[in-house]
């Protein structure tokens, strides 16, 4: 199960947050959480450096995407190898939006993309799509071309 | 509103979420950090159909001239939820501006994602607007649609509104908006609208498009937890999906078909079985297939001889061209069950390459399984070192640590001083967490090659030195003290370090713990009077509470070293001018204790009074003191309950959790021990059975989450017994009363009962204790099997007052049975050094037989299973077997009811056929417990 994905700005303010299976009491023990991790590891990272972080069965893996923080929580078949997985779509996908890295501007101007986007790679905590072109259709309700 | 700049003092980015800076209470943070990248990816500009909306705009005109200022505008500065709800009104329009529309949605998306809640009344009010929506034929819209209805998750009555515009889309020709449909309508759909549109589900499961096939198979996972019956029905339609060419389709279905057989062992096995044949194309899926093979193998396995099943095909794929799935398969294979050496091979060759890979993913995941299974195989992973050995230079610190912490498990006693030398290196630049890694890992290395302790402690005590948190500190002060309490020739040499640490110590917890240690220990060292000063230092230079603590320590030296006494008296005297009452308090208390007269004060009880435990239990002890400041009424330590209301210590200790070395005792939890002994010295009825000589870990004697939760702690006395029956009561609306265990030793012919003492009242949630105790032969380990039936009364609670009613039904509950075996009289107390322990015994009480053990699995199973008849310590490391060893000697050491030392040094051979050979030597301080131990290993 994919727990949670979250995006942020630099200062760790939430953008965008998705939550599987994690009950709402707990929602606000992992945005802390993950945000702390942001703040002691990406400040100096290169964009799109992945890190990666487990505890005992719950394994995250974060990046810095411009302007923007990205982290992904999962558990299970969701490992540290398969949630690098989902975070390269979520990197491409959001790259295709915006055209280019995103600024935190750039990122909040496509906003209702984004989310879109997500949606058709992460739902309900399992990944769905991976491939960037197919999810670019699949926002436009246009038919894969892969099919 | 967006059209102008605001005043550049203000934060113009989103409103800061500065209550989400909080600590995390439900994680811990963890070794973390990996970097690497990516191959970086084609960024296409696509025109975009949800073009930026105007009101996102903040300034135009700015955008070419001064892109930086343009760039601190949030789109969504100044939004407000009424407004935005206002804004929603356009959705009612009868001529639709989809492009509009799709902006207000995106300011709602916006709102959610903040936080933001919506009433009721709200909601409802968006839900409804929202499905005015379906109207447009505008995709992008649409689909925007979609995902607000699933954002705003409707309530069961009002999902009516919705679903006929979903079932027209579920069935139209356009295969995004099937796919859409399927996703929103299984989001909100009940069981009663699932079985209006099963039919099309089902269909749509094995739709030539993956879009809709997989749609329908997530879907159909999530449906599985809520209406599993239904779902079930759709095995035959999902197993084909399991056979689609697309990737994805594959893996979701694979996943569902999983988890609707998960029960059924032999429809799994058949599944594993049809497709490890090679039909899996999707690397997830294959990935998920492993780990469907090896819970397979995992089940399979006490079953079978000889060749172990799937392995091949474990194998096959380490040769997968997709990274996931060679690791997963390796990973897969380094946890199998008494896995060989034969079999490990080639898992740790494709691991070891990753090792060097550019992908810090790979790297971590790598290094953290070879950690794994170095805590089994340590030889296994030995042909890694020289690759872990250039990973502590990894920028990525995690992976640095579990490189370092792989190579301490790994390396063997020659190679323990090269090591430190690249740890001194390394420990600069790490955080503080990876240090603790390190500490502990360093610390069960010094337990492991004892002879190694003065390099070892050297380092410990340089890293005290430098800078670090807290929670470091600790680490390694604990570290030192369980050092100090496990190798006897340490302890001097750690006391010092310690008493240099206090000189400069920042944190008085930690100062005080050592006081208290330093009092303990320091006056049975060879010469106490060299840490006076170090103590005396602390009352002119520290706080109060360390101030306090170490005039209590120097009352301990007073009272252990009386060449030290007058001295101790001088300064204690001083500290009579303390500026605070605590320490002038103490420094009287124990002057007056110390110098009494001898006829009213004894050295015991002396003694007794300065180091004893404090006879109430603490809980108790601080109820009683709140209620005392709460009243007039004068204090009396007698008036403190003795009985301990909740479970004693052994239940709460976390599983697995590693002993901190302040807190806990020298190898057996003495802390639990003492908890247990202050409990049952309590109980009139069992005052007449001497010391307790030792308690087991609790056993379960009910299964998780029955009505009644009972387990059994076993405490042995020379010729007593005593059960502790630890009871729950989970029903809320009962209360039981007059709770005994009836036990039946009939299979235990030598015990006989002498004593019960039942518990009076089991409330709901409320643990409580029943004990009964039997007589058996003084000094014989005598075993047996006793069956055990919980019988207790009754009584109704009311649920709205939380009354007992007053009449009660007697009644009773089968309880697991509870056996007595051999290792309950021995305790596990290791030795530091165990060839001078085995020297120092005499030879004249050592007994020596071989045994032909026939045919067994492996050596590792056979050692310890020995170990495990009885239940002694293994000393050195030498319950690990090495792979493929065909002999292994391990030493084993303890204490035998009756207070005798034990010390056994078991060696096996194997032979090609799997016959084993053992070959046991004991040696103990008296030679009839020799003879015992060999009693006890022929009949296990």
């Amino acid at each position: 199960m994919l727990l949670a994905v979250l995006f942020t700005n630099i200062e760790g303010n939430i953008l965008v947050e998705r939550f599987h299976g994690v009950p709402a009491e707990e929602r606000l023990h992992w945005r802390s959480f993950l945000v702390k991790l942001g703040a002691d590891n990406l400040r100096r990272a290169k964009s799109e450096e992945l890190f990666v972080a487990t505890h005992k069965s719950v394994y995250i893996v974060y990046t810095m995407l411009g302007d923007v923080s990205i982290f992904i929580v999962g558990k299970d078949e969701y490992d540290e190898l398969t949630l690098s997985e989902v975070m390269c779509t979520i990197i491409s996908s959001v790259k295709d939006v915006c055209g280019r890295t995103p600024t935190e501007r750039l990122f909040l101007d496509k906003y209702g993309k984004i989310c879109l986007c997500l949606d058709e790679i992460v739902w309900k905590g399992m990944l769905e799509n991976t491939d960037k072109t197919r999810i670019r259709n699949l926002t436009r309700l246009k038919p894969p071309t892969d099919i | 509103m967006y059209g102008e700049r605001q005043d550049s003092s203000l934060p113009l980015r989103l409103r800061g979420l500065s209550h989400l800076h909080k600590t995390p209470h439900s994680i811990d943070r963890s070794p973390v950090v990996l970097s690497s990248h990516f191959p970086s990816l084609p960024s296409s500009s696509i025109p975009s159909d949800l073009a930026t909306p105007t009101w996102l705009s903040p300034l135009s005109k700015r955008k070419d001239d001064d892109h930086d200022e343009e760039e601190e505008y949030s789109p969504f500065h100044g939004i407000e939820k009424g407004a935005v709800l206002q804004e929603a009104r356009v959705f009612h329009d009868p001529q639709l501006d989809a492009r509009k529309c799709s902006q207000v949605i995106t300011k709602l998306l916006y709102l959610l994602n903040q936080g933001e809640t919506f009433t009721k009344v709200e909601a409802t009010g968006v839900f409804f607007a929202v499905t005015k929506l379906f109207q447009s034929k505008d995709t992008v819209l649409r689909r925007m649609v979609y995902l607000m209805i699933k954002e705003l998750s409707p309530s069961a009555d009002e999902v009516i509104i919705v679903t006929s515009s979903l079932m027209k889309d579920m069935n139209s020709k356009t295969d995004m908006y099937r796919a859409n449909a399927i996703r929103v309508l299984c989001r909100i759909t009940d069981s009663t609208l699932l079985a209006q549109i099963e039919r099309y589900l089902k269909q749509a499961i094995v739709d030539k498009n993956p879009v809709v096939s997989s749609a329908a198979l997530v879907s159909a996972v999530h449906l599985l937890q809520t209406n599993p019956e239904i779902v079930k029905r759709w095995s035959n339609e999902v197993q084909e999906a399991v056979q689609s060419r697309a990737a994805l389709v594959q893996f979701h279905a694979l996943a569902l078909l999983h988890q609707i057989r998960q029960n059924d062992r032999l429809a799994v096995t058949k599944l594993v079985t049809s497709l490890t044949k090679g039909s899996v194309r999707s690397p997830l899926a294959q990935c998920l297939l492993i780990r469907y093979t090896s819970q397979v193998i995992r089940e399979s396995n006490a079953n079978l001889q000889g060749e172990r099943p799937f392995f091949d095909y474990l194998e096959s794929c380490l040769r997968h061209k997709a990274e996931m799935v060679v690791f997963e398969a390796a990973r897969a294979i380094t946890e199998l069950s008494g896995v060989t050496s034969r079999e490990l091979t080639p898992a740790i060759t494709v691991l070891q390459l990753f090792l060097s890979s550019s992908k810090p993913v790979l790297r971590f995941a790598a290094i953290r399984t070879l950690n794994k299974v170095a805590n089994t195989h340590p030889l296994a992973v030995t042909n890694c070192n020289i690759d872990m050995e250039s990973l502590i230079s990894d920028q990525n610190r995690s992976i640095a640590t579990l490189a370092i912490t792989t190579l301490l498990k790994t390396g063997n006693e020659s190679s323990v001083d090269r090591l430190m030398k690249q740890i001194t290196n390394f420990m600069s630049d790490i955080a503080d967490e990876f240090k603790i890694v390190v500490v502990e890992a360093i610390r069960s290395l010094c337990l492991k090659f004892p002879l190694k302790y003065r390099s070892l402690m050297n380092f410990l005590s340089n890293i005290l030195r430098e800078e670090g948190g807290f929670d470091y500190k600790k680490a390694i002060v604990d570290s030192i003290v369980i050092l100090i309490r496990d190798i006897p020739e340490a302890k001097e040499i750690g006391l010092f370090h310690l008493c240099e640490f206090i000189e400069d110590c920042e944190f008085t917890y930690l100062s005080t713990q050592i006081l208290h240690f330093l009092g303990n220990e320091g006056p049975k060292t060879s010469d106490p009077s060299r840490y006076i000063r170090y103590i005396y230092n602390r009352v002119i230079l520290e706080n109060a509470t360390v101030r306090a603590c170490a005039v209590s320590t120097l009352a301990k030296f007073g009272a252990m070293v009386d060449s030290l006494k007058p001295r101790i008296f001088v300064l204690l005297r001083r500290c009579l001018f303390d500026s605070d009452d605590e320490v002038r308090d103490r420094a009287t208390l124990y002057l007056n204790t110390l110098g009494s007269d001898p006829a009213t004060e004894t050295d015991q009880e002396v003694k007794e009074f300065l180091f004893g435990p404090l006879d109430v239990p603490l809980i108790n002890f601080e109820t009683s003191l709140r209620n005392y400041v709460a009243s007039d009424v004068p204090f009396d330590i007698f008036s403190v309950p003795k009985e301990i209301k909740s479970q004693p210590l052994a239940e709460k200790k976390a599983p697995g959790k590693k002993p901190t070395g302040l807190t806990t005792a020298p190898s057996a939890p003495t802390s639990v021990v003492d908890g247990y002994e202050k409990l049952l010295s309590s109980i009139p009825e069992f005052s007449g059975f001497g010391k307790l000589f030792k308690s087991s870990a609790p056993v379960e004697l009910t299964e998780a989450e029955t009505e009644y939760s009972v387990n059994a702690v076993k405490h042995i006395f020379d010729s007593h017994v005593i059960f502790q029956y630890n009871c729950t009561n989970t029903i809320a609306e009962q209360l039981l009363e007059m709770v005994t265990v009836f036990v039946d030793p009939s299979e235990a012919e030598e015990f006989s009962e002498v004593a019960t003492k039942p518990l009076r009242s089991l409330p709901y949630a409320s643990p409580g204790q029943t004990f009964v105790a039997f007589e058996k032969p003084e000094g014989v380990p005598a075993t047996g099997k006793f069956s055990n039936l919980l019988k207790f009364v009754v009584k109704e609670v009311d649920p709205a007052t939380g009354e007992a009613e007053e009449e009660g039904v007697e009644d009773e509950y089968q309880l697991e049975d509870l056996e007595i075996a051999a290792a309950d009289y021995m305790l596990k107390v290791g030795v530091s050094n165990f060839k001078n322990a085995w020297d120092g015994m005499d030879p004249d009480n050592e007994r020596i037989d071989e045994y032909g053990l026939g045919v067994k699995e492996s050596l590792a199973e056979t050692v310890k299973a020995v170990i495990d008849i009885v239940g002694m310590q293994p000393c050195e490391g030498t319950d690990v077997v090495p792979n493929n060893s065909r002999s292994h000697t391990c030493l084993l050491s303890g204490i035998f009811v009756g207070n005798v030392k034990v010390l056994v040094r078991v060696s096996f051979g194997i032979d090609g056929s799997k016959q084993v050979a053992m070959k046991l030597a004991v040696r103990s301080e008296d030679p009839e417990i020799s003879e015992k131990i060999h009693e006890i290993v022929a009949e296990g």
